[in-house]
Parts: C-alpha cells; structure tokens; sequence
C-alpha cells in the first residue's frame, strides 16, 4: 500500500524587516521562481507593537507608529516591485502589515503563517554573532525549530 | 481640594524626626516635581496631602569610577511616620548600552517600575513600594529604604581564603542566590523582566537577612529572546558568586597562577573577555555540576538557557550534588 503523497502549495511568505538580510530573501525569492507560473507570494512586516513603557505618552507612540509605518510601507512596495522586476505578476505579490503584539517576532511570524495557506516561509539570516545569538535570540532560528506544516527557507 | 501643611506645621513635623540643629526655618514646598534638578535637600515634596523631606541624592554605583549621583532619585522622611524612604521622580531616558561590543537600546520607565512594585507587593525578595502622581501627574515611586550592603559588596570584602569561602560560606549564598533566580521567573511568569540585573541590584537586607531586588525601572528594546538578557545577568551574578568576586585573567597574570597555561578562549565570559567563566581549572573542588552551569555563560558554550526554569533545574541539582 503506497502513502498518500503530501500536496504542497505555491504560496510563499516571505517575513521581511528594513534589513539588507530581507532584502536578500525577497531578491532569492525573485531570482529563484520570478517567471514561473503558479506560484503565489506575500510579503509580510509583522510590526511589534511597541511597548507601553518606551513612551512617555500615548500621543508620543501614535507618532512613532505612525511614522514606522510609512517607513513598513515604502519598504514592502520596494520588496514588491522587486519580485515584480524578476518576473513576478504584480496580481501573484501581495504586501501585509500587520500589528502584533510580540514578546517573539518568529512566533508573531509563525502565528500570521497558522492563519494562511503557505507551504513554504522563507526569511533572512541576520547574521547574528553567536554571542548576539545567544543574548538576545535569533528569529531565523526560532522559526526554523518552531516551524510545523510548512518548509523554511533561511536566505544567507 | 488638598490643603498643604504650613511652614509652621512643617517644622513641627521635621523637628520629630531630626535634631533640633537640623530643622530647617523656612521650606521650599514642591508640588510639581517636573524639574526633579530643583528638588534639593531639605526641600518639602508634597504628594497627595503627604509631606517627604528631602535628603541627598541617590548614588549609581560605577565600577572602578566614583559613584554617580542619581538626581532623581532622592532619599526622603516620610513626615507622616518618620520612616526613611527613597523618592524616584521621573526621569526618561533612551540611551545605548554595551555590553562587551554588543550595542542595545535601554531606556528608563517609571510606569514599568510602578507595574512591577505593584506585582512584587509582599514578596520577600524584592523592595517594595507605591506609586504615586504629583500634581503634574509625574509618576514618582516611593521605596521603602532597605538596611544592607549590596552583594557585590558583602562577597567582595569577604577577605578569607577560597577554598574557606567555598566550603563555609557558598552553600548560604547559593540558597539566598537560588530564591532570587525563582523571584526573577516570577517576573518573567508575569510578563516583566527586571531589565538591570546586577550583583549590586540585589541588597542584602539586615533585618530579614533576605537577598532582595531593587531597581526596576530600566528596560531594553528586547530581540527574539525577550528575557535573554536578565538571564545573562543571573549567570554573570551566579559567576561572581562562585569565584567570590571576578576572576580576571590579568590578576591571574600578575600571580602567575598555575592554572593559567590551561585557560583557552572558550573558558572565558561570553561577552566579557577578561573574566574566566570556567572556574574550576581555578578551582579544581568546584563540583562538575555547577561548573557545567556556570560554562553556560562561556564563549565555549553551545547551547543558552531560554528561560529561568532551566537555570532553577541545572542549580538544583548542583545542591543534590553537594
């Protein structure tokens, strides 16, 4: 009797920052499948909302806010005319940013990834030191070892 | 509305709890404690109705520097009462720290300190105090003053030999050490992390004899591992503690320590590249247990703790072993 064989989707997520590391996953991404059909991709910034404490007022973190997203914003259309430029359908890139509360950015990503359809999640080495690693933790590594259902791709 | 006591009163009040000699004639009376630089000894700040005479100045404690002064955080009597408390006004800053040539963004809240007072309300292991506003609605924490010497302090001017220390005096330590590890994953159970962990961070309370946390008012702009860098302070406390003090490798140098010969890089603090981490080749009756805990912290290591419970874990079973 023959296992039935998993199907894997062509939906992509790609979990960028403003780093040259996103940068290189989404320029990977480009180079790798731009031009083939079917394939499907988001480009997600999960903004961590920032802590209460950071800012002495509310007004003070509305502002903050409200100027990181137009920074979020600019960079995931960058991203996307990126994929474009390699070949993408403008109609297969799609852009999300979403507001999280997020004590871990790799479990934010990982969450955003339980509520979709995506086989397959590719994002950047930082290039941490192991000593940086070790003190402040690496989400690329946090979600290659707490990624289930799905492929990681880690981009060097 | 709040009536403030006049200065008449004022002096009344003051003269209960200082020498005669020492009673101000006239107050400077704050309501208002914005510009906390104003705030000066014998003034009067008046928080909700209730009188604190101000004293000196806190201190920062600086390593091999002299103490800083804290202007913003301020000794006080509590006119009501007479008890001697500590006023933190507020004060926020941003600011980037280093450790080693790791560079991260801290800054200072005093709503994050109020959330924690409120939490550790009771807790034997931590100071305790309120939060109150002024009228300005500046959030000033007021602390109970606690009797002690800080750690760092009371291991340090231990003076007795090692291997003395490590038999007669280490065990007390540890179980004082190993209740406040457990107080710090109560704070992280609850969402919050100490933010400033330090050997000087914890004082050593005369009346009770507990080890207690203070400061909770630092924070840091956490990466993936939010409590990763309150972990690296316990294992650099928990050093400190073990070797009675830092091993430097430039003190080992100038004895010319027998040891040294055998010290390779991966013996060594994580971040810090002038303490020696692996303290058993120092010394050798350090059980394997806890060297194998203390070598967590080494740039030798290969896997980090995460989160406390497994530091409390690897620490029990070091005390099995003894």
């Amino acid at each position: 009797m023959t296992k039935e064989e998993k199907i894997f989707n062509k939906n992509i997520l790609i979990a960028v920052d403003e780093s040259e590391n996103a940068r290189r996953a989404v320029s990977y991404v480009g180079q790798f499948l731009g031009g083939l059909e079917g394939f499907k991709v988001t480009i997600l910034h999960v903004v961590p909302e920032p802590e209460e404490d950071y800012f002495p007022t509310s007004a003070e973190k509305e502002k903050w806010l409200t100027q990181y997203r137009q920074k979020i914003d600019a960079m995931l259309e960058d991203s996307r005319q990126l994929l474009i430029k390699n070949g993408f359908d403008p109609e297969d890139v799609a852009v999300r940013s979403t507001l999280r509360y997020c004590p871990s950015m790799a479990e934010c990503i990982l969450s955003e990834r339980d509520e979709t359809e995506y086989s397959t999640i590719v994002v950047g080495r930082q290039g941490l030191s192991r000593k940086e690693e070790f003190l402040f933790g690496s989400i690329s590594s946090k979600v290659v070892n707490h990624a289930r259902n799905c492929t990681v791709w880690v981009v060097e | 509305m709040i009536t403030h006591p006049s200065h008449e009163n004022l002096k009344q009040m003051v003269s209960r709890w200082i020498p005669p000699h020492q009673v101000p004639q006239r107050f400077r009376i704050h309501t208002d404690t914005s510009d906390f630089i104003r705030v000066e000894y014998d003034d009067v700040v008046i928080l909700n109705g209730r009188p604190y005479l101000i004293r000196h100045n806190a201190k920062e404690q600086r390593f091999g520097l002299e103490d800083e002064d804290k202007f913003w955080v301020k000794r006080a009597i509590d006119l009501e009462d007479g008890n001697l408390k500590i006023m933190k006004l507020v004060f926020y800053e941003r600011f980037m720290s280093r450790i080693g040539d790791i560079e991260f963004e801290c800054f200072r809240s005093p709503k994050k300190e109020a959330r924690i007072l409120d939490l550790v309300s009771g807790h034997k292991n931590f100071m305790h105090g309120y939060s109150i506003q002024d009228e300005k609605e500046n959030l000033i924490r007021i602390l109970d003053f606690i009797r002690g010497k800080p750690l760092s302090t009371y291991v340090a001017n231990m003076g007795m030999d090692h291997e003395v220390y490590y038999y007669e005096e280490f065990q007390g330590i540890m179980d004082h050490f190993i209740e406040c590890v457990q107080a710090i994953r109560f704070l992280h159970e609850n969402g919050e992390r100490h933010g400033d962990i330090r050997r000087d961070h914890i004082l050593i309370d005369r009346e009770s004899g507990r080890y207690r946390w203070i400061d909770f008012d630092s924070n840091y702009w956490h990466r993936e591992n939010i409590y990763g860098y309150d972990l690296f302070g316990l294992g650099n406390v928990l050093v400190f503690l073990v070797g009675m003090g830092d091993v430097l490798l430039r003190d080992l140098k100038r004895e010319g320590h027998p040891s040294l010969g055998t010290l390779s890089e991966a013996d060594l603090n994580l971040v810090f590249n002038n303490r020696v981490v692996n303290l058993k080749k120092i010394y050798p009756y350090i059980p394997d247990s806890l060297n194998r805990v203390l070598m967590h912290f080494s740039r030798g290591a290969n896997w980090f703790y995460e989160n406390t419970v497994q530091l409390l874990d690897d620490l029990a079973e070091c005390k099995n072993d003894n």
